[in-house]
């Protein structure tokens, strides 16, 4: 069987999750900047839905990090940045 | 109908040796002495009788006893992982009190199509099965039962994670998701390939098979520490044991369940 060939869009996840989460979704903005061996992305929200996407305790944010970790390939970094 | 009970192997990997085994005994639920084990790489070294560096892969081989047939995942295996992060709902203020009165209808074509949204942007191929559709009303204790999804496919150990660290993460995410879309916390359970699930049962037997052992030497038994929700499944699994209890001791990362003998 063939299969179609799949990779990880770590911005498109982010963009998707802050989304569903945010009461602004078109105040979602995600930046993706690629360094030699680590990707740093960016995401901006409305100031009033910071707290949907960082959590009690960063709850939320350092879940989003674990599911970034996981799509990426092992020998590469991931930093999220929330602004 | 005969059952085949094929050896079953699999590879950890740890810092030690020590490690590796004990990683093992948890995930499999075994202890430690019961395992069959080859060491498959071993790259440690130890610079200037200082520093450890790298790591020993063994390969744990177990035989799957009858009286704990690998079985596909049940929905009653994940019912009891139902309040496994019941703390969750504090998230979002005034939501926990709704959450327990019912499922919404609209749950489980909801809760599917966010799993496969989030698949896909991670790059997994992959499907999601409905294992139990859930929202039955408990008559004594007025608990909803949860949908439990099972998500299968290959190569999806990256999406459980070490301990199923990643697949609670995941599970949280598609749980938040769902809040805000349905305004209610939604009583959902997500699996990856009957992980949860074969946790379930082997630390089930695990507790019956220490509980035998606390029966016959009247000895106290001490399991290694485990998180909250898998201490729960071994007090659940003991509760209605004529002759032992269970109480929890030690603090956070280190605390961990004793099987105690009634008579002593």
């Amino acid at each position: 069987m063939l299969r179609e060939e799949r990779r990880a869009n770590l911005r498109d996840l982010v963009a998707y999750i802050a989304q569903e989460l945010v009461d602004r979704p078109e105040e979602v903005r995600v930046t993706q900047v690629r360094g030699t061996q680590a990707t740093i992305i960016r995401l901006r929200v409305a100031p009033a839905d910071k707290g949907w996407v960082i959590g009690r305790k960063g709850r939320v944010a350092n879940a989003i990090r674990s599911l970034l970790r996981a799509a990426a390939p092992s020998n590469r970094h991931i930093v999220l940045e929330i602004l | 109908m005969e059952k085949r009970l094929a050896k079953q192997s699999a590879e950890f990997t740890a810092k030690t040796l020590e490690e590796a085994l004990k990683q093992a005994s948890q995930e499999l639920g075994l202890p430690t002495e019961a395992l069959e084990y080859e060491v498959v790489r071993d790259t440690t070294r130890t610079i200037l009788g200082l520093v450890r560096r790298g790591e020993v892969t063994v390969r744990v081989m177990w035989q799957p006893s009858p009286a704990e047939p690998a079985s596909p995942p049940t929905g009653a295996a994940l019912s009891a992982l139902a309040m496994e992060e019941e703390e969750e709902a504090e998230e979002i203020p005034g939501l926990a009190q709704k959450a327990v009165t019912h499922n919404p209808p609209e749950l489980e074509e909801t809760a599917t199509e966010v799993i496969s949204t989030l698949l896909d942007k991670m790059g997994l191929y992959a499907a999601v099965e409905v294992v139990a559709p859930g929202g039955k009303v408990d008559s004594l204790s007025n608990e909803v039962s949860p949908l439990c999804l099972n998500i299968i496919g290959d190569d999806l150990g990256m999406l459980i994670g070490r301990r199923g660290e990643t697949l609670r993460n995941f599970q949280f995410i598609v749980r938040l998701i769902l809040s805000r879309r349905l305004g209610v916390w939604p009583n959902i359970v997500v699996d990856v390939e009957g992980y949860k699930a074969k946790r379930v049962q082997a630390l089930q037997a695990l507790a019956r098979r220490m509980a035998d052992q606390v029966r016959q030497t009247k000895q106290m038994v001490v399991l290694e520490p485990m998180p909250a929700h898998e201490r729960r499944i071994v007090h659940l699994a003991l509760r209605d044991d004529p002759d032992v209890y269970t109480e929890s001791t030690g603090e956070g990362e280190n605390r961990k369940v004793q099987i105690i003998p009634k008579s002593a």
